[in-house]
């Protein structure tokens, strides 16, 4: 009977965003023969810097708001409203955008295009949820990101994951952020923005291929809590590795753990660390020496991640339009001839020649090289250190959230018996 | 309530609710299969219509049918777009219902489970993960390394050679393309292998025509007439002070030395109006006069032309066209609609009159309007469109030819067209045009860019000194007094920058200019902002003596003339002030037309190009 319920909530999701989102098209231009003369398309004016301003103020408040409530008030239920209140606030009002997650894109960017002048509000967007997990741990997952809320209140019967899949799903963050920040260093792409899952939501359009993404986030996100949040956000990348260093940071119990296990199961993100098995561990044989032989085996996999982006950089770079768009009238010359194909006939109508185009697109291909070979080094290097961080192992007597994991959501605290 | 009668509630609000979005979900799904059923624009109904139409292109019922039809299929696609929407809010509506539902059936639901006894084996868990990790770090090499194998680089196979040939072969499809009427011949010969000549010839009668006047084997930058210069006074700078031969004037300082200028006048009313004649074809550029004939080009994106007006009685005295050029694209690049495909200004050195165009074609035209020489220096990569205008000194015709590309500055032989020099500039793009300034009895070309003002010498092109103090999209040209070259840009600065020591004397940013070019003379600076506000400084020391809100957009730059400044604005209002340390109006005249343009003074005249004429004014 459950089991029906849930199929009924999923296909019932499916066929309403399914729905939606296909409804989406452009009406074409009209054709007018008379010499009525179409008006100019007016762009919209962007948004005044004062209201910027008051956005990266609305984001500073609310990040000081669940800092406080993580810490000090541990309030999970004041958590919870301001999480509705970003979502309505960051995702629905501000349509998803200016996000803390796509500013690394605009970062990027403003280190390798001396031309792309970052806006004060898109440095502010990345620098201050960093700057605040760098004190108070993820306190910006828990409240202040709109990705995250829209996740969050959908979790609706979490399910534990195995800690081998955890681990093993933990890589996909790190290929999206070497990915996201090697095209957006190339000048090629804002994936992180192209494949926001919800933005489609916030906005209430969508293509169709990115309402289904979106929604079927959505549904796992019932089940398998924060999917986005925990195998795939590029940001949460950073935030781990801030967060693990933070000063203050969220704890189950508000005063000595009495080791009652009743938070266990608390966490939906399976971020809690059990106390350590010492005689298991001692038992494993995962000892100094399998050690050595990962440590020393981390140069190793950079090389291979330098050569495996070496090798890929040709096929990496054909994400640039220029580059496509280069090979395409190269490989397949007729295609000048086809009136359909829009890239072709705007290049055309452009008026710039071939030669500019090869030459600019030469220039971008060799900008992957370098790109690819850090990016894949990049990642030899994550494999290496997560196959070593498995056989390392902490002494714990307590059960602590995971300081580079936990989304310091406050749902444990309210499990934790223990009274200050 | 007990906790049984919310667990019932709550399912009961989870069960509406889902019932609700199912039911939207299935309308809006029949709604969008409707739409596609009868998509206005794809309607067979309507092409029948539109084909009987063609048959019959005087059927006026047909055509009331057609659009009583695209009226109705229009209204239906809103209809059905308006559905969408709110349907998709009603919708997500449903969806927060739902949800807040289901979160809690299940929250009052929920015990609290007893802890697990046995909690997962940690060790077998980080065994698993380190297989995990290496099987997901392996596959994923394993996908690059066989996704590089089987990319072909293309880039690498371009074989520059064949790419010539290709593109003209595009451009005997379009009709207009003429790279390939002056390339070498085999590359003639290839095409019409590839294209039946009796095809090309009844198709493209351009290139029929460009044939007649072409030989084919003729090297490509060779002039397409020979035509017969006349002789012609020496081009000293007494003449060009006596004329108006460049944008804003002799040198490009904004400066005219003529006199008699007249000071009231009225476009719609006609007093003072010597004559108004139609331009052809449209342009930002100013008007540029030499003796008696009056010069401006204008472009569209079929051609791009120059005109020579009778000074005297407005009579259109010959057009030249810039067609038919080699390298010359296809079709001309794209470029805003306030800057157009000829906002560079025309400048004429007494003999021939050399103009420029946004596809980067260069065209000389001698004073009778034959053709003398033309080229194409490769369509420059700019946003709005290619707005830096031309100045010619010592034979040689300057070219300001900064694009996103890179930064250049080039001087051609006026009689041939062939490079003199061709000098790289570390700049960014620019819209500014090139002035010429006197130092120690020679010329210098002085230029303006994101992010250096610079001298380059007449004769060698050789940069002579450079000061690193600009930014942004630059429009405004610089002005030049006294060994002092004024570079405005805005949200950039106003700096004074000594053209010997390249000390910056002072800067002022809280008037700046977008398009207008500052006048310095007499120890006097003009500032005229998009905003409409026309700033007098003290030239030395940067003071601000005065400042006018017209309440205008002013994008023609201030010109000095007969001991008067004249300010135009965009609605075509001419502003006429004492040329002093003191605000004093003098005069306010109306065009009856906009003009954003630079307007033209000679003896007596002046010359203003409105939105559609160009005017000619004097008593």
């Amino acid at each position: 009977m459950k089991k029906l319920k849930y199929i009924f909530w999923t296909v019932a999701f499916v066929v309403l965003y399914v729905a939606a989102s296909a409804q989406q098209q452009r009406f074409p231009k009209p054709e007018f023969e008379s010499g009525y003369e179409q008006p100019t398309t007016i762009t919209p004016e962007p948004r005044a810097l004062s209201l910027e301003y008051f956005d990266v103020l609305v984001l500073l408040v609310v990040l000081s708001l669940a800092s406080w409530l993580v810490l000090k008030k541990r309030s999970r239920q004041g958590v919870l409203w301001l999480s509705v209140f970003t979502l309505i606030y960051f995702g629905f009002y501000r349509d998803g955008c200016i996000c803390s997650i796509g500013a690394i894109q605009n970062v990027t960017l403003s280190f390798f295009d001396p031309a792309y002048a970052i806006s004060l509000t898109a440095l502010l967007f990345f620098l201050l949820p960093l700057a605040f997990t760098l004190f108070f741990g993820r306190t910006f997952c828990a409240g202040a990101c709109p990705l995250g809320a829209i996740q969050d209140l959908i979790i609706i019967k979490p399910i534990s994951l195995p800690k081998w899949l955890n681990k093993t799903l933990g890589l996909i963050p790190y290929i999206y952020l070497s990915l996201a920040v090697l095209f957006a260093a190339t000048g090629t792409d804002f994936i992180i923005c192209r494949y926001d899952p919800f933005v489609g939501i916030f906005r209430m359009e969508a293509k169709f291929h990115m309402a289904v993404l979106g929604v079927s986030f959505l549904l796992m996100g019932m089940f398998v809590a924060r999917p986005y949040c925990r195998f795939f956000c590029p940001y949460g990348v950073l935030l781990s590795w801030m967060s693990r260093f933070s000063k203050w940071h969220l704890s189950i119990t508000p005063s000595a753990c009495i080791q009652c296990k009743l938070c266990t199961n608390s966490c939906p993100f399976d971020a809690i660390d059990y106390p350590t098995n010492e005689k298991e561990v001692v038992k494993s044989g995962l000892g100094p020496k399998r050690f050595l032989v990962y440590a020393v085996l981390i140069p190793v996999w950079v090389a291979a991640g330098v050569f495996v982006g070496e090798r890929t950089h040709t096929w990496l770079s054909k994400a640039n339009p220029d580059v496509y768009l280069a090979e395409l009238l190269i490989s397949n010359p007729e295609i000048k001839n086809d009136p359909d194909n829009i890239d072709v006939q705007t290049f055309l109508a452009s008026g710039k020649t071939m030669e500019p185009l090869v030459e600019e697109a030469k220039i971008i291909r060799g900008k992957f090289y370098i790109g690819s070979m850090i990016a894949g080094g990049f990642l030899g290097l994550v494999i290496g250190m997560t196959l070593l961080n498995t056989i390392v192992f902490r002494k714990r007597q307590d059960y602590l959230p995971h300081k580079g994991n936990c989304f310091s959501c406050a749902r444990c605290v309210d499990y934790c018996p223990v009274e200050k | 309530m007990t906790n049984n009668d919310k667990l019932k509630l709550a399912q009961n609000v989870a069960v509406i609710s889902g019932v609700f979005c199912t039911v939207l979900a299935l309308l809006l799904l029949l709604n969008f299969w409707q739409f596609s059923k009868n998509d206005p624009v794809e309607s067979q109904a309507l092409d029948v219509l539109v084909q009987r139409l063609k048959e019959e292109p005087n059927n006026d019922g047909l055509k009331n049918e057609i659009r009583n039809y695209d009226l109705l299929a229009r209204k239906a696609y809103f209809n059905s777009q308006w559905q969408v929407k709110t349907g998709a809010f009603l919708l997500l509506l449903g969806a927060v219902v739902l949800a807040f539902a289901l979160r809690v059936y299940y929250s009052l639901k929920a015990k609290i489970e007893e802890p697990e006894k046995v909690l997962e084996n940690e060790i077998a868990s980080r065994i698993l993960a380190q297989k995990g990790v290496l099987i997901v770090g392996a596959v994923l090499f394993a996908v690059a390394i066989v996704a590089s194998f089987s990319t072909v680089n293309y880039l690498e196979k371009y074989d520059w050679q064949n790419a010539v040939v290709e593109a003209p072969a595009q451009s005997v499809d379009e009709g207009i393309e003429v790279i390939d009427i002056a390339e070498n011949v085999p590359q003639k010969e290839e095409i019409v292998e590839n294209n039946p000549p009796k095809e090309v010839v009844d198709e493209t009668p351009e290139v029929q025509a460009i044939d007649a006047e072409t030989p084919v084997a003729a090297p490509a930058p060779a002039p397409e007439k020979v035509v017969a210069e006349k002789p012609a006074a020496a081009f000293t700078a007494d003449l060009v002070k006596r004329n108006h031969n460049s944008f804003r004037g002799p040198f490009g300082q904004g400066i005219s030395y003529c006199k008699n200028i007249p000071t009231q006048w009225d476009g719609a009313a006609g007093a003072n109006i010597l004559w108004k004649s139609p331009i052809p074809k449209h342009g930002y550029n100013s008007p540029v006069v030499w003796g008696d004939k009056v010069f401006v080009a204008g472009a569209d994106n079929q051609t791009r032309e120059v005109y020579c007006f009778n000074g005297n009685n407005g009579k259109l005295l010959w057009t030249g066209k810039a067609d038919n050029i080699p390298g010359s694209p296809s079709s001309p690049p794209r470029v805003t609609e306030d800057t157009g495909l000829s906002a560079p200004t025309v400048t004429t050195d007494g003999q021939r009159v050399f103009a420029i165009f946004a596809t980067g074609d260069v065209a000389a035209f001698n004073m009778d309007g034959d053709r003398v020489w033309a080229k194409n220096l490769g369509v420059p990569d700019n946003h709005y469109g290619h707005s830096s205008s031309l100045i010619v000194w010592d034979n040689k015709l300057i070219i300001q030819y900064d694009t996103n590309k890179s930064g250049r500055v080039l001087a051609l032989n006026t009689a041939t067209g062939e490079p003199v020099w061709d000098t790289a500039r570390s700049s960014k793009i620019s819209w500014a045009s090139p002035v010429l300034a006197q130092v120690d009895g020679k010329y210098q070309v002085v230029l303006t860019a994101d992010p250096i003002v610079a001298g380059y010498d007449v004769q060698t092109g050789k940069e002579l000194w450079s000061v690193e103090c600009m930014m942004g999209e630059v429009g405004p040209s610089v002005g030049y007094s006294d060994g002092v070259v004024y570079a405005a840009n805005e949200y950039a600065t106003l700096a004074a920058i000594n053209i010997k020591t390249q000390e910056i004397l002072w800067e002022e940013d809280m008037f700046l200019p977008e398009a207008a070019s500052p006048l310095a003379h007499e120890g006097l600076l003009f500032i005229a902002t998009s905003y409409g506000v026309l700033v007098c400084y003290d030239a030395k020391t940067g003071e601000e003596y005065w400042e006018h809100d017209v309440g205008k957009t002013l994008y023609s730059s201030p010109v000095y003339a007969d001991g008067k400044l004249f300010m135009m604005d965009n609605d075509g209002v001419m502003r006429i002030y004492e040329f002093a340390k003191e605000m004093k109006l003098i005069a306010e005249n109306k065009l009856g037309e906009n003009a954003g343009t630079t307007p033209a003074f000679v003896d007596g005249r002046i010359y203003i190009r409105g939105e559609d004429n160009l005017y000619c004014i004097g008593k």
